[in-house]
């Protein structure tokens, strides 16, 4: 075994005994507490430091602090952040979101789990080096299929890259990494600005900033080097722009490590002497010696560049992400600067509050989270509730697979979700503010920890802020891991260290919530249009959008689009204008053929109807949902049978297991979608199961169970021939596994190369003779597709009608 | 005060009260499983599903508390079906053995598992009128019956089987042979059967829990002692609540279909603390979460507790306990809360099963 990746993935978790079990837990508890409520946090630092949770662990818990046995056995079972076997030392984890769905996650676990040789039973290798988890969405839907492995992120994953990727993580991890840590530099004139959000990094901005650095080194350059968020632009990153002295601005896209240098020296020239020499040798040699300066993005014209980035920004109206690609999330003083907590500053010398929510309700601000309920009614509700004590909680918990906007929101504009809920609080009583954010988002975690931090040292957050007799805390909860958790009354029963299942409403969490004070529950997005809205007025965000949805809303275009991304449209834009003209169409030339909007509470819309603008009621109508802003493209080689049966695999997972009907009822639900992607299901078992939807919409107890039929229902109500036809066997997409076959067209050359990377030997090894695949070895994984430079591996129906 | 109408009629409710409340109150009857007076409601089995009128919109009406001008819709076509489908979804989620194998196939539906249990308790007397009146004759037709119940009876799967026949001639106490026809078979078909005779071998192992397999086995009964021993390797297939169970009742009143086979969930666990004389078998439990809640927040002993989530979730006792160390004093709460035979008494000392 090679030293050094042992010594560098030795495990840094503390050796498991039960001495040091127990000194571990007592560790945590004095810093976190001995209350109940606290059983969530204090198993999640513990299980930071053990690397699972062990019984002693559990045990000793319960000796020390108030939490019961049966508390810590329900907590601990019930969120998925939380094991109780070892795992190993590192983590790959295969992100289960819609739009890695339809580039074929499943084929990527397949094959992960082939080449790390983990067997059916169980989830880690032998050599208790690496484990595999299927995750819900890890928000990087733009570069589907996405696999983390630790902290490291892989985007565009395809199977036959797995041995590649384990090995290239084995030796990053050796590696030392540059510092891409920017320092502070004396002000210069010209700037360089690198967008820095979760898809960004994935997409290897990081190693670029540290490329930039060494360049600023190397040729003493006096240039600010400046981090951002998000940009949206998540098809085209790394993506860097340089302002030059005299203002210009030139962006770059798809930025690689090895163009970093060209592209910055031409616009920013060393100034010292030696440096000046040392520039102009090193042109001379490259522009004789390499391709690199020909083939330069510097080459190419600003106008050309540009083309690229306006289509996909230009129909976008930034409000939430309002100076996006401009703003440093970490920095207090540029938001202030550009205008920040200026919304705050006005309301909080208001002599009449009221005015607050007044103007919030005339804005016709609705809950971005999905539902859609006046916000300025939920704030009326919320305020008239007395009490000593009120909570506001932002709801981070963006649990949809295939949206990501709010994990954008909170880790490029934390500022600005903290001036929201600071106005909130103003305007209704509350004296106390929570982040719910999930785990799975450590980032946005993190920049809003400092952002918290740098409003507390400035006196924006704590006691009489800004001497005005109002005071206001904030703290954040971390999920632990249960998409149920969105759910406002679940959320709260996470909060006070249960079980996250919802009870029913009335009564409302405004009048009755956590720990039964009035708690006014606000999703991210919905905060962070809030300053806006103050800053330029109830009017105008109500002339932008329809007459019932006002203002803009946010969405996560991922899937089959040629470019996805996050985007800002107003509300009345259609779902054509979005898909065509924004995403710049379906790609590959495949054929647009419906869209998934709402995530798991959504629904599907055909493209026949894509004219249909994005407006809550409109969408309702259709039978789908606006969601919290997932908007999945698809083509025609996607299967709606399909597409349904993973969305409700997604729900009957993630199921509280509460009521009846969404325990039991998805069950069935899901037997029949199972039978019929084997072609096993008749006509008769459609209309049970549109019979078992409508029962399980009735009778489930929240929103989850309520709306987990959607996906189905407008499956079978706009795509019902597809369905009748898996009742015969046949996949028109050619998806489900059970009703295809692969088989070898006539443009085979025999060049081997499936042979080769066939990984149940279904392929035998013959050069220059047409290759046939053995379909009784055969699992459908996908590589010799993938791999075969002719294109001549073909998927056709078994049941071949088409 | 608040007026709301049930079925057209005008009510009088108070603030904070339920819509089951004040229903009962005026004399209307909605079904429960998860509900229990006194204790704070979970809103879990749907079974009390009522419909408001003028939203449309279905509520439990355990946990709806009343609002004025409410119009509530208590027994529609839509409600009822509606109520229906959660019985149906409980029941294909639940292991119902409501009758042993043995006591189906028989054809006077005798009750042989009683039988058994009167035996091996040393009561010749009661399994004697047993058998006399089930069998509607004082002559033994078990003689010349192929012996459907032993053909049937589970424990054939791991040894032998039990030795229904001669157990029963034993108990009736005649050994005369007649040569009359055996009787007809009961009409009355005995719901619900979920899995008869398809167990595997785990759940074999499960079910010979209830008795102790180094029992010596006897195929000739000549004495009491010998009758005792071997009715006690009686596995006790059918359910300790069969007479008791408010599922089955609920099945029976909505004429529901028996699940046979559709079942989708059957972890088949036992799991038997003899010193407290407790029983809980998973497969039986609806997840009403009664037993966990008639106990909240006790802390003078490791009570049950849900784990696990969603279709999997299952109560248990909690993972830093053992089994054998809960519910030590609170042992008969839970056990007489459970609507169904989920938690039963391991032995019923109270042998005033019917011996009609």
């Amino acid at each position: 075994m090679k030293e050094n990746i042992e010594d560098t993935n030795r495990c840094n978790c503390s050796e498991v005994n039960d001495q040091n079990i127990e000194s571990v837990v007592e560790e945590v508890v004095n810093q976190t507490g001995r209350e109940k409520d606290k059983v969530i946090p204090i198993l999640q630092e513990v299980q930071k430091r053990l690397n699972y949770l062990p019984s002693e662990a559990l045990k000793h818990i319960c000796r020390i602090t108030e939490i019961t046995p049966g508390q810590i056995s329900g907590v601990s079972t019930f969120y998925s952040q939380f094991r109780h076997l070892p795992a190993g030392k590192h983590t790959i984890k295969i992100c289960q979101g819609t739009a890695c769905h339809v580039k074929g996650a499943n084929l990527v676990t397949d094959a992960f789990r082939r080449v790390l040789a983990i067997g059916e039973e169980t989830s880690t290798t032998s050599d208790n080096l690496f484990s595999i988890e299927e995750v819900a969405c890890l928000g990087c839907c733009t570069l589907a299929p996405v696999v983390q492995i630790d902290e490291k992120t892989y985007g565009h994953v395809k199977p036959t890259d797995t041995e590649n990727i384990i090995a290239d993580f084995l030796h990053h991890a050796s590696k030392k990494t540059r510092s891409s840590e920017v320092e502070e530099q004396e002000k210069a004139e010209s700037e360089i600005r690198i967008g820095l959000g979760s898809c960004c990094v994935a997409g290897g901005s990081k190693e670029v900033l540290a490329e930039i650095i060494s360049i600023r080194e190397k040729y003493g350059l006096e240039v600010n080097l400046k981090p951002v968020g998000c940009v949206g632009v998540c098809n085209q990153t790394p993506l860097m722009e340089i302002i030059t002295e005299d203002k210009t601005l030139s962006r770059y896209t798809n930025v690689r490590t090895d163009q970093v240098e060209d592209i910055i020296l031409r616009h920013i020239k060393p100034v010292k002497l030696d440096k000046k020499i040392r520039y102009r040798i090193n042109d001379i040699v490259d522009t004789f010696l390499s391709d690199s300066k020909l083939n330069s993005p510097a080459n190419l014209s600003g106008a050309t560049r540009e083309k690229v980035l306006n289509n996909f920004l230009k129909k976008q109206l930034h409000l939430a992400t309002e100076k996006s690609g401009i703003l440093s999330p970490e920095s207090i003083d540029e938001y202030i600067l550009l205008d920040g907590f200026s919304a705050f500053r006005k309301c909080i010398y208001l002599p009449d509050k009221n005015d607050i929510t007044n103007t919030i309700t005339s804005a016709g601000l609705r809950g971005r989270g999905g539902a859609g309920f006046s916000t300025g009614k939920k704030w009326n509700i919320f305020r008239q509730s007395t009490d000593n004590l009120k909570y506001i909680v932002c709801n981070g918990d963006e649990g949809d697979p295939g949206a990501f906007m709010d994990r954008m929101l909170l880790e490029s504009f934390p500022y600005r979700v903290i001036e929201g809920m600071m106005v909130a609080a103003l305007a209704t009583g509350a004296s106390e503010g929570i982040f719910y954010i999930r785990a799975e988002y450590p980032l946005a975690v993190k920049r809003v920890r400092n952002a918290i931090n740098m409003c507390s040292s400035r006196g924006f957050i704590g006691e009489n802020i800004l001497n005005s007799g109002f005071s206001f805390s904030i703290r954040i909860f971390e999920g632990a891991g249960a998409f149920v958790c969105g759910e406002e009354t679940a959320l709260i029963a996470s909060l006070e260290g249960k079980r996250g299942t919802p009870h029913l409403r009335p009564p409302y969490p405004a009048v009755k919530g956590f720990g039964d004070h009035p708690t006014l529950v606000n999703n991210v997005e919905t905060l962070a249009l809030v300053p806006w809205i103050i800053n330029n007025g109830a009017d105008a965000f109500n002339t932008i959008g329809t007459e019932k949805s006002k203002g803009t809303k946010v969405f996560a275009l991922a899937g089959k689009v040629a470019k996805g991304g996050l985007i800002e449209v107003p509300m009345g834009t259609t779902i054509r204008d979005i898909v065509e003209n924004i995403g710049d169409g379906v790609a590959e030339g495949r054929k647009f053929k419906a869209v998934q909007i709402g995530g798991p509470s959504g629904g599907c819309i055909p493209e026949y109807l894509a004219d249909t603008p994005i407006d809550y009621e409109e969408l309702t109508r259709l039978g789908a949902m606006m969601g919290s802003g997932g908007l999945v493209v698809l083509d025609d080689a996607d299967c709606m049978v399909d597409m349904a049966r993973y969305f409700l695999t997604f729900t009957h997972k993630q199921s509280c297991g509460k009521c009846t009907f969404c325990r039991v009822g998805t069950k069935h639900m899901l037997n029949i979608l199972d039978r019929l992607s084997e072609g096993k299901a008749i006509m008769d078992e459609l209309d049970e199961l549109e019979k078992l939807c409508i029962s399980v919409s009735n009778g489930s107890l929240c929103g989850l169970g309520k709306t987990a039929p959607n996906p189905v229902l407008t499956g079978l109500k706009y795509f019902r021939e597809e369905y009748e036809e898996h009742t015969r066997g046949i996949c028109r997409a050619k998806r489900c596994t059970s009703l295809i076959k692969y088989v070898v067209t006539d443009k085979c050359t025999g060049c081997t190369k499936c042979s080769q990377e066939c990984p149940v030997k279904a392929i035998p090894f013959n050069p220059y003779q047409k290759h046939e695949i053995d379909q009784t070895l055969c699992t459908k994984c996908d590589n010799c597709r993938i791999v075969c430079p002719e294109d001549s591996i073909e998927i056709v129906n078994l049941n071949d009608q088409y | 005060m608040i007026s709301i109408r049930i079925n057209s009629r005008e009510i009088e409710a108070s603030e904070g009260e339920t819509i089951l409340e004040v229903a009962r109150r005026a004399g209307y009857h909605i079904p429960t499983l998860c509900h229990s007076d006194g204790i704070a409601h979970y809103t879990s089995c749907m079974v009390c599903m009522v419909r408001e009128k003028s939203s449309g919109k279905f509520m439990p009406s355990c946990s709806s508390p009343v609002m004025d001008k409410m119009d509530i819709d208590i027994e529609s076509d839509e409600v009822l079906q509606l109520r229906k489908k959660a019985v149906e979804l409980l029941l294909s989620e639940h292991r119902a053995d409501c009758e042993a194998p043995c006591r189906i196939v028989c054809p006077a539906g005798y009750n042989i598992p009683l039988m058994n249990r009167l035996l091996s308790g040393g009561d010749l007397e009661n399994a004697g009128k047993l058998s006399h009146n089930q069998l509607n004759t004082s002559e033994i037709w078990c003689f010349h019956c192929p012996g459907y119940c032993e053909n049937a009876c589970r424990r054939k799967k791991i040894d032998i089987p039990v030795s229904i026949k001669n157990l029963q001639i034993f108990a009736s106490g005649k050994n005369a042979v007649s040569d009359k026809d055996p009787v007809k078979p009961t009409k009355e078909k005995k719901k619900f059967m979920s899995l008869a005779g398809k167990l595997e071998e785990r759940e074999l192992l499960e079910w010979l829990k209830e008795t102790d397999a180094t029992l010596t086995r006897h195929r000739e009964i000549s004495s009491m002692p010998d009758a005792g021993e071997e009715a006690l390797s009686c596995m006790h297939c059918d359910c300790r609540a069969s007479e008791d169970c408010r599922l089955r009742e609920l099945g029976q009143e909505m004429e529901i279909k028996d699940p046979r086979g559709k079942i989708v969930n059957s972890p088949a666990e036992k799991k038997i603390n003899r010193e407290t004389n407790l029983i809980f078998e998973n497969a039986k439990c609806i997840k009403c979460g009664l037993c966990v809640r008639v106990c909240e927040d006790r802390t003078d002993e490791p009570v049950l507790c849900f784990i696990n989530r969603g279709f999997v979730s299952i109560i248990s006792e909690p993972l830093t306990e053992n089994f054998s160390d809960i519910l030590k004093i609170r042992t008969a709460e839970c056990i007489n809360i459970c609507p169904t035979g989920a938690l039963s008494w391991f032995k019923d000392n109270d042998v005033d099963e019917t011996v009609k």
